[in-house]
């Protein structure tokens, strides 16, 4: 901080006293960190701070679009809000929590493998796991309309082994649809959302020293053993930032319900977007967001409080 | 895993380690280490030594051969089913778990329910037993390579496998640890295998070396016996300086060989011949640098003899003359580097009892020394070999 030398050429005469040199430049450099977060914050004012305060501002407003909307501190919006749309906000924790579990259950042994076991691939795995970013969220989501298509090669093969017997007494099939069902929606947001939570478990496993592995075998833990114990509870700040980066835009999302669900699998976010677009009910839209925000936020805390690791996320 | 039937000796029989098709760290070997033995592996990094060390542990599988504890052939078992424990290099303590838990892992995979009463006694023994609820990341490094022992102790192994545990340690520090880990071996009675790139740490700590390069074991004995009658040039070089001197055998009789080097006559006994010498044939006369005696050229005349006893030179020594090329003053000694028509920068180390003034660069000298202190190796082995790697990893250790 004290290095006068590495200080930009300050327009000091050689004849000023020392002191003085030394001096100016370690407040110029003070302020640098601050310069450099200008941007960041000034994004975050006007694209977040100011849209929130907007938004909360709207909810509680009523009128309507021909009239124009008046603050009028109305609340009772949410409460009706909440208490018309509960069956959304339950299948969107439902759905999103669902296609969380299995992004895991999926996405660990592949992080796992990637870090641990693919050597030279390792790379290429990687690019292979953000590959479907290149294409179309959307067109990558109609995809799964035709893969999942009423008497199509999936679909029959699922009833054949009788698995759609299964998920039918889940109630996340109908029949032998697949389509316009639960399933569909789930599959939709677990395939869209899984890159989302290969990227940190690998992130964290790949940070664990394989020595470790090895001391705990030397210490008589079996391999199941050495992962109950050393793996697994090391990966956990991968499994937290990798189910919370699942599953708060899954919660919210609303185009693989719109797409490949029914009216009886619609989410909230399909409510929000109507509301918005559609109805052009401002209030009651921004009420909704809110309660959204509010419902994930508090199964986040909790989530965050119970794995125990706030000082590792 | 406490089963006493057989001893804690382990034997490598015909172990080697092939990587690929090509690189073999570890050459077909045969080493016993006895019960209780405080042994280490000595050598430059790539010698092989950590591969050997992972092969008793059952980290690596040989490619040939068999590591046998006691009686038991255990080269097909798991390391979680060896009764070896090891102390890895960076330790590798468990970052997500107390220094308490760390310490109980080991009793705890093993279905051993009540660990209080050991843990503690165990924390005790390395001295730590007020930091049993810490992480790792808040001991220092000293305190950290404590508790990896303790960790691996606590086990009560027939082996306990040590990969370098000072190498990241400075140079104080380690030599606290290397007494402490000294203490421990003494009061656990377990047989240490230590494996380190230090050769002063080797001899200081263990009773008997090893000492390996290119993936074979050059030389096996005591610290002393490594040092005094090296078998190869390797060691020679490697374990501590010796100054080795190209010679040609002038006459061997009544257990005394006689060289001529540079038309100096030098003579040492056969019995410190590590090769079978024949009149006429080559040999590496070696001689160390804290064994030669330093004496301003014109004292050796037998007129000048009131200085002191150094400054006399019996009949019967070895003695060539040269110049002082360079001295270096380390306060205990100092050390020469001596051109001489034997050959170029022999070393001398003269302890600082009473310091002549005119050994200053560019002085003549005469060097001498007892015959009995010279060894002789086979002249067919490079001159140097063990020169670099010494020096590479006494900088490494420093």
């Amino acid at each position: 901080m004290t290095a006068p030398a590495e200080a930009p050429p300050a327009p000091v005469p050689p004849s000023e006293p020392a002191p003085m040199a030394v001096r100016r430049p370690p407040l110029r450099r003070a302020l640098i960190p601050y310069w450099l977060l200008l941007p960041g914050v000034l994004l975050l004012l006007v694209f977040f701070a100011l849209p929130l305060v907007y938004q909360a501002s709207t909810s509680v407003q009523t009128g309507s679009l021909e009239e124009g909307f008046t603050v009028t501190w109305h609340f009772r919006t949410y409460a009706d809000a909440l208490g018309e749309y509960g069956p959304q906000f339950l299948r969107s924790v439902l759905y999103a929590g669902t296609a969380t579990a299995l992004c895991l259950l999926l996405g660990y042994p592949l992080a796992y493998l990637i870090a641990f076991k693919a050597g030279r691939w390792r790379h290429l795995l990687l690019v292979l796991v953000i590959a479907p970013f290149f294409t179309s969220f959307l067109i990558r989501t109609l995809a799964w309309k035709t893969i999942l298509a009423d008497s199509g090669p999936v679909v029959e093969t699922l009833g054949a082994i009788g698995f759609l017997d299964v998920t039918g007494w889940l109630g996340m099939t109908d029949g032998n649809r697949v389509l316009a069902t639960p399933l569909a929606v789930v599959t939709g947001l677990t395939y869209n959302f899984l890159p989302f939570m290969i990227l940190p478990l690998y992130t964290s496993l790949e940070r664990i020293d394989p020595r470790l592995h090895e001391a705990a075998g030397d210490l008589y833990a079996r391999p199941a053993v050495v992962f109950r114990r050393v793996t697994f509870p090391l990966s956990m700040p991968g499994v937290v930032s990798g189910t919370l980066l699942t599953f708060i835009p899954a919660s919210g999302d609303y185009v693989n319900a719109e797409l490949l669900g029914s009216t009886d699998t619609k989410m909230v976010g399909n409510v929000i977007q109507s509301q918005f677009l559609r109805v052009l009910d401002y209030p009651t839209a921004a009420a909704l967001s809110f309660l959204l925000m509010a419902i994930v936020l508090i199964i986040v805390t909790v989530y965050i409080r119970r794995a125990g690791t706030e000082d590792l996320v | 895993m406490n089963d006493t039937t057989a001893g804690g000796d382990v034997r490598l029989v015909g172990i080697s380690k092939t990587y690929g098709d090509s690189f073999t760290a570890v050459h077909p070997l045969d080493l016993t280490v006895p019960q209780g033995a405080f042994f280490a592996l000595l050598g430059a990094s790539g010698c092989g030594k950590t591969t050997t060390l992972r092969l008793i542990a059952g980290l690596e599988d040989p490619t040939t051969g068999s590591v046998f504890l006691g009686d038991r052939d255990v080269t097909g078992l798991p390391p979680y089913k060896r009764p070896v424990n090891t102390v890895f290099q960076s330790y590798a303590l468990f970052p997500h778990l107390s220094i308490y838990e760390n310490v109980a892992f080991g009793l705890r995979r093993r279905g051993i329910r009540s660990v209080k009463k050991q843990v503690g006694e165990m924390l005790d023994l390395v001295q730590l037993g007020d930091f049993a609820s810490r992480r790792p990341h808040q001991l220092s490094g000293g305190q950290q390579q404590r508790v990896a022992v303790a960790r691996a102790l606590i086990n009560h192994p027939r082996v306990l496998l040590l990969d370098e545990p000072l190498g990241a340690l400075d140079l104080k520090l380690r030599r606290q640890m290397q007494l402490e880990l000294q203490r421990i071996q003494t009061e656990v009675g377990i047989t240490f295998v230590h494996v380190t790139h230090d050769q002063e740490e080797a001899m200081t700590m263990a009773d008997t070396v090893a000492v390996m390069n290119g993936g074979r074991v050059e030389q096996l004995g005591a610290p002393a016996e490594l040092y005094e009658n090296p078998a190869t040039t390797f060691v020679a070089n490697f374990l501590g300086t010796s100054n080795l001197i190209a010679a040609e055998v002038t006459s061997v009789s009544g257990g005394e060989i006689a060289v001529t080097a540079a038309n100096t006559r030098l003579r040492l006994p056969a019995a410190r011949c590590a090769t079978v010498p024949t009149a006429g044939g080559k040999l590496l006369v070696g001689i160390r640098p804290e064994k030669i005696s330093l004496s301003y050229a014109g004292d050796t005349d037998d007129t000048d003899t009131d200085t002191d006893a150094t400054a006399t030179v019996s009949d019967g020594r070895n003695r060539i003359t040269g110049t002082i090329a360079a001295s270096s003053f380390l306060g205990v000694s100092t050390q020469y580097l001596i051109d001489t028509p034997v050959g170029p920068a022999l070393e001398v180390y003269v302890q600082n009892i009473e310091r002549d003034p005119r050994l200053t660069p560019g002085a003549p000298v005469t060097v001498h020394w007892s015959p009995d202190h010279t060894f002789g190796l086979d002249a067919a082995q490079d001159i140097g070999a063990g020169v670099a790697t010494a020096a590479g990893s006494a900088g490494a250790a420093s």
